[in-house]
């Protein structure tokens, strides 16, 4: 029995020590961020293009949880900046400053059985509002039958920029589908021919995406602005930005080699 | 060895009593830590309840419209709303659990039986890891199997144009649907039955069954009679085990049926099985967003609050089914 323990407290100390390495190592500033599931592929890409720029002078760590969880965390105090892809609302916590980063095109699509040459907004607030509930109904439809709607959970940043934007005053069609993320809508409309949804330009891959008052909904579109389904996103410091994060924000909207990134699936502001 | 006996006892004494004690502490730091999470549960539904009163858990309006406008408060803590009425998540929780623990119970005791008393060895040797791994297999997987395979299917295949006409200005079929969600759950919840079922139904006194079948009765009805009532005990405890899985069961349900606050009628007739659902657990999955938001946040622990009380009730009688039940175990327990 007696020998066992002699090991324990070795394993134990070298368990201890491996730990205490780690923090010892980064004594450069670290960057925390947490938020949105729409916001973090971008920050993720951002952030490394941002180390090799300025030779690794800061770590950044990233994690994901909604929109609202990056704003109660910034506003506690857990980490430096929370991200956001909805606007300001008047329940969030004061002292907030929300730093536009970047423009997200939120894309209707339909099921590529599906084609739909184009819709205005009186068509997107008759189907999602659920006053057209037949595809023989909407003009240039090729599917035949009921629509089936998907939509966000209420809670979702993508949902409420989406009432904001496309349906205004409209009420939702309350027998609509309710999905918890992008990528279960990109996977709902994709098994079934009779669906119409919306989802972040980033999710459209292996849908139909329709052309919203006869401007498609492509990256190219969304940066010239004619494209009218786009949203902000939002890095939110408590206060305004301090150290390395003012930096990392000033470098985000000002310089070239950020536009660049940005450019590949959202749209910079620069 | 004379002179020694006594103190190794004694050594073994205090080594038995200071295991006593640890245990006894880990034990009230459990019982602790679950009474600091209910009050830390019920703390923070507060509010939800006691702004609805009883009407929380009845019907009314539109539940999806009530948590939008929950979610969307103003900023003024006077002016949150709470207004809510939880039936439909009530009544979707009660009726997919319902139905997948009944079926379940059916079928896991069908296939213990089978396995104790008319499989053949090799069967029997192959079946049981079968069973036990399929129960260890984590839900979100069957979740997956759920939405990628299942719910398009019965969208694009089973369920007819005409039926989704007949309701498309109230409801959407989809495709995911309570039919699907109980399946699924079914599934998930049966292997766990079977195991502790079949390891029930083997502990019967092999002397039991064998009486009865000198008496004349053969096997089916001696297994029906017998082992079955001495096992019952037991498969209480995994119908109360199964039913406590079903009803904390979130993701799966999010996935395959959590999709419209809704109540299904069963006045539909077949339509009630397609029509869609949301459970009190997928929606505290669907609604982990907007935590951040207080009175939003405040009604998601309401519903956690409604779990817990339910679980309690449930271990609760599933005490008192085994108390009845004491007569036919083998010992006291």
């Amino acid at each position: 029995m007696t020998w066992k323990r002699p090991l324990a407290v070795v394993a134990a100390f070298a368990v201890g020590a491996s730990l205490a390495v780690v923090p010892a190592a980064a004594a450069k500033p670290t960057i925390t961020m947490s938020g949105s599931t729409s916001v973090a592929p971008l920050a993720a890409l951002l952030a490394k293009k941002y180390i090799a720029d300025c030779g690794g002078c800061v770590t950044f760590k990233l994690l994901q949880g909604g929109s609202d969880v990056g704003i109660s965390d910034v506003a506690s105090g857990r980490v430096t900046i929370g991200n956001a892809s909805r606007d300001p609302k008047p329940t969030d916590p004061g002292g907030l400053v929300f730093n536009k980063i970047a423009h997200d095109a939120v894309c209707i699509v339909t099921n590529k059985a599906n084609p739909l040459p184009g819709i205005d907004e009186a068509g997107v607030q008759a189907i999602f509002g659920g006053s057209v509930r037949s595809w023989s109904s909407v003009p240039g439809s090729s599917a035949s039958g009921t629509i089936d709607t998907f939509v966000r959970t209420p809670a979702s940043g993508t949902q409420d920029a989406f009432q904001k934007i496309f349906l205004g005053s409209t009420r939702l069609f309350s027998g609509a589908s309710q999905k918890a993320s992008n990528g279960l809508i990109q996977q709902s409309v994709k098994a079934d021919p009779n669906a119409i949804g919306y989802v972040s330009l980033s999710f459209a891959d292996g849908l139909h995406t329709v052309p919203y008052k006869g401007v498609a909904c492509t990256e190219r579109n969304a940066k010239s602005g004619q494209y009218g389904g786009q949203r902000n996103l939002y890095m939110v410091t408590r206060g305004p930005a301090t150290g390395a994060a003012k930096a990392w924000l000033k470098w985000i909207t000002k310089s070239a080699a950020a536009a660049a990134v940005v450019n590949t699936e959202w749209v910079s502001l620069q | 060895m004379a002179a020694r006996g006594p103190q190794t006892a004694q050594r073994r004494d205090r080594t038995d009593r200071r295991a006593e004690l640890l245990l006894g502490a880990l034990a009230a730091a459990v019982l602790l830590l679950i009474a600091f999470m209910i009050a830390f549960v019920f703390a923070k539904a507060w509010p939800s309840f006691a702004h609805n009163g009883l009407a929380w858990f009845g019907a009314g309006g539109n539940l999806d419209e009530q948590l939008s406008a929950i979610f969307n408060s103003p900023s003024d803590p006077s002016d949150y709303v709470y207004t809510l009425h939880a039936w439909p998540l009530i009544y979707a929780t009660a009726l997919i659990t319902g139905i997948s623990v009944v079926l379940g119970t059916i079928l896991s005791m069908l296939a213990a039986m089978f396995i104790v008393d008319f499989a053949p060895g090799w069967m029997r040797a192959t079946l049981q890891p079968v069973v036990r791994l399929l129960a260890a297999v984590p839900s979100v997987i069957y979740g997956l199997i759920g939405i990628l395979v299942i719910v398009p299917f019965f969208g694009n295949q089973v369920i007819s144009a005409e039926r989704k006409e007949s309701v498309q200005y109230v409801i959407q079929l989809d495709g995911s649907s309570i039919l699907v969600g109980v399946l699924v759950l079914t599934v998930m919840i049966t292997p766990i039955m079977v195991a502790i079922s079949v390891d029930a139904l083997r502990s019967v006194p092999a002397t039991w069954t064998e009486g009865a079948a000198a008496l004349g009765v053969n096997r089916w009805r001696a297994l029906r009679t017998v082992g079955l009532r001495a096992a019952r005990p037991a498969i209480v405890a995994a119908a109360i085990l199964a039913t406590a899985r079903a009803l904390g069961e979130a993701i799966m349900l999010s996935m395959v049926t959590g999709s419209v606050a809704f109540a299904p009628n069963p006045l539909d007739g077949v339509t009630f099985f397609f029509e869609p659902a949301r459970t009190l657990a997928a929606q505290i999955v669907d609604g982990s967003e907007g935590l951040s938001v207080k009175p939003f946040g405040e009604t998601m622990y309401a519903f956690a609050a409604l779990l817990l009380v339910s679980s309690a009730f449930l271990s609760f009688g599933g005490w008192l089914a085994r108390r009845s039940m004491r007569k036919y175990t083998l010992a006291p327990r």
